[in-house]
């Protein structure tokens, strides 16, 4: 049937020929008619035993020896007469009892802590004064939650009772505390694996230890802590080791960890055993992992390699899964025995490979051909984790009761964004928002930007005028929405204020400093300009600046700028405020920066960081800079201040108009706030930001702000 | 002439049909046929008679053998799958049936220590190409007792689409030597269908049962009267559990999967989305049957907080005919379900007998937000799903409490949720398909979990892809100084001025290495003597294309991070200025940081994008005749370009720098930031391309350039700004000795 078509159209050409035979004369022509009628025939038989015996062949020969598309599941004939697995009216039963709890046994969230005492003020911890004598450690770790914002002294507010259980070495473990109640609202947390005899029976109360084997942990119950070394610092430790986003080429692709300590790397050209590893030709036998594979090389300390390869089965092999981390070479995990550390809330899959040891050959092949891409997002991933919950005691004590602050908050917890992308949770403060999009830092991944206006804080300091020449600068901005006073001087409240464009709020302080950097729920928007009542700025400065910080909303964008450095000659930090070709803190009494960083101010800080600013002023410029360059991990922004001013801005110690209150601030002061955050976060910068065509040989007229060149 | 017109006739039926040539042959025969045919009444009656039968049975024998093997080829298809049509359209019925011994081997009945690395066999999964697992599904028996009694009805509707998702699917396979996973086709979806101890004996007895390992049961309604187990009954050994309405006790973590209850439902109705927003009740129950406990303490909600609480429960006087399933009641008011739960915000989801229920598959589907009451309950695919972005759950102890609760939270909040909902219930509820493909997907990552799907791809819903930016370089990092940069130099065969520039760029104190990419195939690169002699390696790579791609390329060479393209002929930038740009690089490592700046600007008249070279207050691109940035993007320009981007510049020969501007803008999401005053980029020897580069062509060029990329990109990515970036104290009225970068911005 279908062979007709092309057929036709064979007709039609064969018709057309010129060369066609014309009708039949004489036997010659009878004869080659014939002849051709034979050929043509026995060449169709041919075909027709060709074709047909290859088809009848192919049906009488067992079908198809070879390639075949898999056969799948049937369809069946009455398929669509087949019953529903559950009918409408089956499920009567559906009115049963209430559920019973298991009693004994395991625990869960549900059942076994009572989170009606946490209502309120979230989570309040008290913690059980240690018996007897007690080591520095326990006595520093104490003194850290003391002063978190979690930290209560009545037993009875408090909502989450916390049990040290640290140094068993000292022969100290704790007996069965005083509000004990079958262990309801406790946690126990145990830093080091637990060499101490369960004196008592453990009850209701929650357990949070190191590298929890899986069998025994109990997922959104108990808590993983990761396996710390025995010297890890108390405070801010050290930042993670990478010094570059992406591997250096030619780098080992793995290290392997050893029973006996130290790594062993394989992979690429290790042949050089220069180091200061050193070589070993033979690996030996004994090896728990296939390293014939690879010519490898010894190390003591953790070498540079893309992966570490880490057994599971050794919970000590948790403490390389630490150094892994902060070295920035990606763990892989094989088949661990242990719960990972924070897994209710890290998503470990970002940072390491937990993969089955039993696959090894292939989970190596995957390694080698890994993407760029993904080697270099998990590196990043590893530095930011440690960095935001592993590098300090204190960071891992903070997580741990962070998360369980988490699972009290329940809808307003941390979403897993906030807790798995840098800053991290420690930092985005769920009590600010739990909506990603809200947060400075998070804007460019969430896709959204900050509000195109802001609001003018100005402190109105003991010694200062109504600062109403200020105030009209300001408010000419076109990006200016609201001017708030914060009134913090000793004399009356002016009656009049001058008029403006933007609403005026005043607001009475309580005269402390840290009061600048209250949440005022009056700011209603995202970005807020501090300033002094004694700053001068011109409109066209607050202009460009604020379009600055539209593009760095998680920065501070200053005019004035101060650098830190540090003092060989006191062993300690020091400060200027000196013009340099560096940068490193901008000064808040001309500066931009995000409301959110008056929630992390005033809701994370250590109450004790907030009582030294009220009672150095100067001080908290230093702080506020520390605080964000924490947050951050960069320094801050510095854009052109006029000339003139800057010149007459008291900000040179000694310079010829002594400022009322600008002295560079006492060293201690610095001091104290690096012990308190246990490192220094400042970064330094070399650039300034100006308009595109600042200064530059064009006609002004071309330029927007023009009058930022004004001699 | 026969030949020859058989000849054309074969080349005409050639052209009509191309595409087998067993059918053009038997064309060309059948073209010969009734050619002859047409003929034949000339022919024939010429002939003897006896030779005229002769021939005309030949003929006919001839034609009808043709057409059978015609037909034969040209349906190859139906008549070879007729076989396998004849044994896939069968009826359920017809299955073979397998008679159980009353004392044939029961499996153990499950250990609630397994895991993944004590209870599964991933050396079957070994050989699986592309991280993919392979799953086996045994052939459709029916099981009898010795009394010929059924053990279960033979297979249930779901339970059939279910199997045939799995063999339509990537991981089917229907070799059991080459398989990882198997799935039983004994149904076990309804633990109230199946005889629980004879069920065990047909599973046991399956050709690769050994003890159950890497065996997936799916299973929806566990349990039985009266005390309703939150797991299958039927003993199963190491068999994984995909089961619906696990509870903490019951559930293996990382062995078993949490899957949904699949609500009919979601087939039958179609309910289309609802935008997110306020709705008329705030709280809504609709289960029927709920405990007489948790009735009273709904409807004591309902008391207290009067219209914007709604419980429903069954309607006791509904006309015959009309289906109950469908409808609810509320005293005297009769409600359409599952419409109604589109009339509230929240929705409750409580604990029947069984923790799974397939309300929650309703309520998502309505776009409403489950408050799920269920104590202990392990909710479907908790293991990827994050629930927290779609549900509230709420203890059973604290019921009273939950209005207060939920409206603690904030409306932005509750319509993220909506939206949540609505995605999980679209990608993972909706089909019994979405069922089965999500469970084989948390396995497929169990094992492979190199290649596993990320947070991001489970839980965001598209727009959300869609709208994010993950920047490649997010870790906040400042690189150290010390590393350095390598310059790459693209050059054709501009020596001098090549020279002059390898000069120039040497004496920055941070190169750490020059590489040359010598682009001219024609020419040999100067011999080795006659290259300037500078303190830095230098090193020539010669390219086999001139192509522009070339000066992107990730050279191994490259061993810094930073990498400065610059041109053959931009020997005006002072080493202050390139040091300087190194810097501003370290403190923006994810940017583009480059001397000359561009800008894009929207043409209304033409309503479309211009590109604009003039002295403007803003930037948005940077030429990459003289640019620093990361060699990652060297990677991502040379393999991860969208679309034809990267050939389509390569055959322009132009816009490969506005190229690069777009990929980086795209994938970061940031500005690019430019550095130090406007300079007169100009050469002496180079005044032609220069006078080019102002010709009015080139800026129609570059402008579509713009154009073409935006659309291939599908957006505009480019960001603009008003900043430059200057040295701390440029231009400031300071000691010029003192300041780090002095000679900048000099002509």
């Amino acid at each position: 049937m279908l062979g007709t078509w092309p057929c036709s159209s064979c007709l039609l050409a064969g018709r057309g020929l010129p060369a066609s035979p014309a009708p039949a004369v004489g036997g010659h022509m009878q004869s080659w008619r014939r002849k051709s009628l034979w050929l043509a025939l026995s060449a169709s038989w041919l075909l027709l035993v060709l074709l047909g015996g290859f088809s009848l062949l192919r049906l009488a020969l067992p079908p198809r020896p070879l390639p075949r598309a898999p056969q799948g599941w049937p369809r069946w004939l009455d398929a669509d007469l087949l019953q529903s697995f559950s009918q409408p009216g089956e499920l009567p039963e559906d009115a049963a009892q209430p559920p019973r709890v298991p009693h004994g046994g395991s625990c869960n969230w549900g059942s076994c802590f009572d989170t009606s005492k946490c209502r309120g003020d979230g989570l309040k911890v008290f913690v059980y004064p240690a018996a007897g004598p007690i080591s520095e450690t326990h006595r520093k770790i104490l003194a850290s939650i003391e002063g978190s914002r979690f930290h209560t002294f009545s037993p009875a507010g408090a909502c989450l009772l916390l049990l040290l259980s640290l140094d068993a070495q000292t022969g100290e473990c704790s007996s069965m505390p005083l509000q004990w109640n079958r262990g309801r609202n406790h946690l126990v947390l145990r830093l080091h694996p637990a060499p101490c005899p369960r004196t008592f029976q453990l009850g209701q109360a929650m357990v949070a230890e190191a590298s929890p084997t899986v069998d025994s942990f109990r997922a959104g119950f108990d808590v993983a802590l990761p396996f710390l070394p025995e010297a890890h610092p108390l405070r801010g430790g050290a930042p993670g080791q990478l010094r570059q986003h992406s591997p250096q080429p030619r780098i080992a692709l793995l290290a392997l960890e050893e029973e006996r300590g130290g790594w062993r790397t394989a992979g690429t050209n290790s042949s050089a055993c220069s180091w200061d590893g050193r070589c070993e030709q033979d690996p030996g036998p004994g090896q728990d992992l296939p390293v014939y594979l690879f010519r490898t090389q010894r190390w003591e300390m953790l070498p540079n390699a893309t992966f570490c390869l880490i057994s599971g089965h050794r919970p000590q092999a948790a403490s390389r899964f630490l150094q892994a981390l902060q070295a920035g070479c990606i763990p892989v995990l094989l088949s661990p025995r242990w719960e990972l550390p924070f897994s209710e809330v890290i998503d470990w899959t970002k940072a390491a490979i937990v993969a089955d040891e039993r696959l090894l050959l292939q989970v190596l092949a995957a390694l080698q051909e890994m993407s760029p891409a993904k080697v270099l997002a998990l590196r990043q991933q590893t530095q930011f984790l440690w960095d935001a919950y592993f590098s300090s005691v204190e960071k891992v004590i903070h997580t741990t009761l962070e998360v369980i602050q988490d699972r009290i908050f329940g809808t307003s917890a941390h979403p897993s964004l906030l807790w798995n992308s840098p800053p991290g949770a420690l930092l985005a403060l769920s009590t600010f928002s739990t909506s990603p999009q809200d947060f400075p830092f998070y804007y460019l991944q969430q896709g959204s930007r900050p509000e195109g206006r802001f609001s003018a804080l100005i402190w109105v300091g003991a010694s200062d005028q109504p600062p109403l020449k200020l105030i009209q600068a300001v408010a000419g901005s076109q990006h200016c929405a609201q001017i708030l006073v914060l009134w913090s001087n000793e004399r009356p409240l002016p009656s009049r204020w001058t008029e403006t464009a933007v609403p005026l709020t005043v607001i009475d302080g309580r005269r402390k400093v840290s009061d600048r950097f209250f949440p005022y729920s009056t700011i209603r928007t995202d970005a807020i300009l501090s300033l002094d009542a004694h700053s001068s700025l011109s409109t066209s400065e607050v202009d460009f600046a604020f379009v600055v910080w539209q593009s760095f909303p998680e920065r501070m964008v200053g005019f004035l700028t101060s650098s830190h450095f540090w003092d060989e000659a006191h062993g300690g930090w020091g400060y200027t405020a000196e013009r340099t070709n560096e940068f490193s803190m901008v000064l808040t009494m001309a500066a931009f920066y995000h409301r959110y960083y008056h929630t992390l101010f005033t809701h994370s800080l250590p109450k004790a960081l907030r009582t030294l600013a009220d009672e150095a002023p100067t001080c908290v410029d230093v702080l506020m800079n520390f605080l964000v360059a924490a947050v951050t991990k960069l320094p801050p922004i510095k854009v052109p201040y006029g000339k003139q001013r800057q010149e007459a801005a008291p900000l040179v110690p000694g310079g010829p108009e002594p400022g009322p209150k600008l002295q560079a601030p006492d060293p201690n002061c610095i001091n104290q706030i690096a012990a308190a955050f246990g490192q220094m976060p400042l970064r330094s910068s070399h650039l300034r930001l100006d308009p595109v065509l600042f200064k530059d040989p064009v006609s002004v007229q071309r330029k927007k702000y023009r009058s930022l060149e004004k001699p | 002439a026969s030949t020859f017109s058989l000849l054309r006739c074969q080349k005409s039926c050639s052209l009509w049909k191309m595409e087998e040539c067993e059918e053009e042959a038997v064309c060309v025969i059948m073209c010969a046929s009734v050619k002859y045919n047409i003929r034949g009444p000339a022919l024939i009656p010429r002939m003897k008679t006896k030779h005229r039968i002769y021939y005309i049975t030949l003929f006919s024998i001839v034609l009808l053998g043709l057409i059978a093997t015609g037909m034969f080829q040209f349906w190859p298809h139906s008549i070879e799958s007729s076989n396998d049509w004849n044994v896939e359209k069968r009826s359920v019925r017809d299955v073979p049936v397998v008679r159980l011994p009353a004392d044939s081997p029961i499996p153990e009945r499950g250990d609630l220590s397994c895991r993944m690395h004590t209870c599964f066999d991933v050396y079957r999964c070994g050989f699986n190409p592309k991280n993919k697992i392979k799953v086996y599904i045994y052939a459709l028996k029916k099981y009898v007792d010795d009394f010929g009694v059924p053990v279960s009805n033979t297979i249930s509707r779901e339970y059939n689409e279910l199997l045939t998702a799995i063999s339509d699917s990537d991981y089917y396979t229907d070799d059991i030597n080459r398989a990882c996973l198997f799935v039983p086709s004994i149904d076990v979806l309804n633990q109230n269908t199946l005889r629980i101890k004879e069920t065990a004996q047909a599973l046991a007895q399956l050709s690769r049962w050994d003890r159950g390992t890497n065996h997936l049961l799916f299973n929806m309604l566990p349990g039985g009267p009266p005390d309703y187990n939150t797991a299958l009954d039927v003993p199963r050994d190491r068999a994984l559990l995909a089961g619906g309405g696990f509870s903490t006790w019951t559930y293996r973590q990382g062995y078993d999967v949490s899957i949904p209850v699949y609500s009919p439902l979601s087939a039958e109705v179609d309910l289309p989305e609802k935008g997110p927003g306020p709705r008329r009740y705030f709280l809504l129950s609709s289960q029927v049957g709920l405990h007489p406990e948790y009735r009273e303490d709904v409807e004591a909600l309902q008391v207290k907080h009067g219209e914007s609480v709604l419980v429903l429960d069954k309607c006791t006087n509904l006309s015959e005919g009309v289906l109950s399933v469908r409808k609810r009641c509320h005293k005297h008011q009769v409600f359409d379900y599952p419409q109604v739960l589109q009339e509230a915000t929240f929705c409750v989801v409580l604990r029947g007998a069984r923790l799974g229920q397939a309300v929650l598959s309703d309520v998502l589907q309505a776009g409403c937000v489950p408050v799920v009451i269920a104590d202990s309950y392990i909710l479907p695919f908790s293991e990827v799903l994050d629930w927290k972005r779609a549900s509230v759950v709420v203890p059973e102890e604290k019921m009273s409490d939950v209005y207060s609760i939920l409206q603690s939270i904030p409306q932005r909040q509750i319509e993220e949720m909506q939206r949540q909902a609505r995605w999980f219930w679209e990608a993972y509820f909706q089909s019994i398909k979405a069922i089965a493909l999500a469970t084989l997907q948390i396995i497929n990552d169990r094992i492979y979990p190199y290649a596993a799907i990320s947070y991001e791809e489970w839980n965001d819903p598209p727009a959300v892809k869609w709208g994010s930016v993950s920047n490649p370089l997010f870790l906040p990092l400042i690189p150290p100084q010390s590393q350095g940069f390598t310059a790459i130099v693209l050059t054709y065969d501009r020596v001098e001025s090549l020279f002059r520039v390898i000069t120039e760029v040497s004496k920055v104190p941070s190169l750490s290495k020059l590489l040359v990419v010598w682009n001219n195939q024609n020419k040999n690169p100067p011999e080795d003597s006659l290259w300037p002699k500078i303190r830095v390696p230098l090193k020539v790579v010669r390219t086999a294309e001139n192509k522009l791609s070339n000066r992107f390329f990730p050279y191994d060479e490259i061993e810094t991070e930073a990498v400065l393209a610059i041109d053959d002929d931009i020997i005006m930038l002072t080493s202050d200025e390139l040091q300087f740009g190194y810097e501003v690089w370290r403190e923006f490592p994810d940017r583009l940081v480059g001397y000359p700046g561009r800008l894009h600007l929207w043409d209304h008249e033409m309503n479309k994008w211009k590109y604009e070279s003039e002295w403007t207050n803003e930037v948005s691109m940077v030429l990459t005749g003289a640019a620093f940035y990361h060699k990652y993007f060297n990677y991502l320009y040379t393999y991860k370009m969208p679309g034809d981007i990267k050939n389509w510049v390569d055959a322009h020969m132009n816009c490969e720098d506005i190229a690069m501007n777009f990929l980086v803008a795209n994938v970061t999401g940031k500005a690019v930031i430019k550095v130090t005053p406007r300079k007169k980029f100009k050469c002496p020897e180079c005044t032609a391309i220069d006078g080019l580069s102002l010709d009015q062509t080139h800026m129609v060029e570059r402008s579509e350039c713009i154009n073409k990329f935006a659309s291939v990109f599908g957006t505009m990515p480019l960001k603009v700004v008003e900043h430059r970036a200057d040295p701390v104290l440029y231009k400031d009225d300071f000691p010029e000795k003192l300041k780090s970068f002095p000679n900048i911005g000099s002509l």
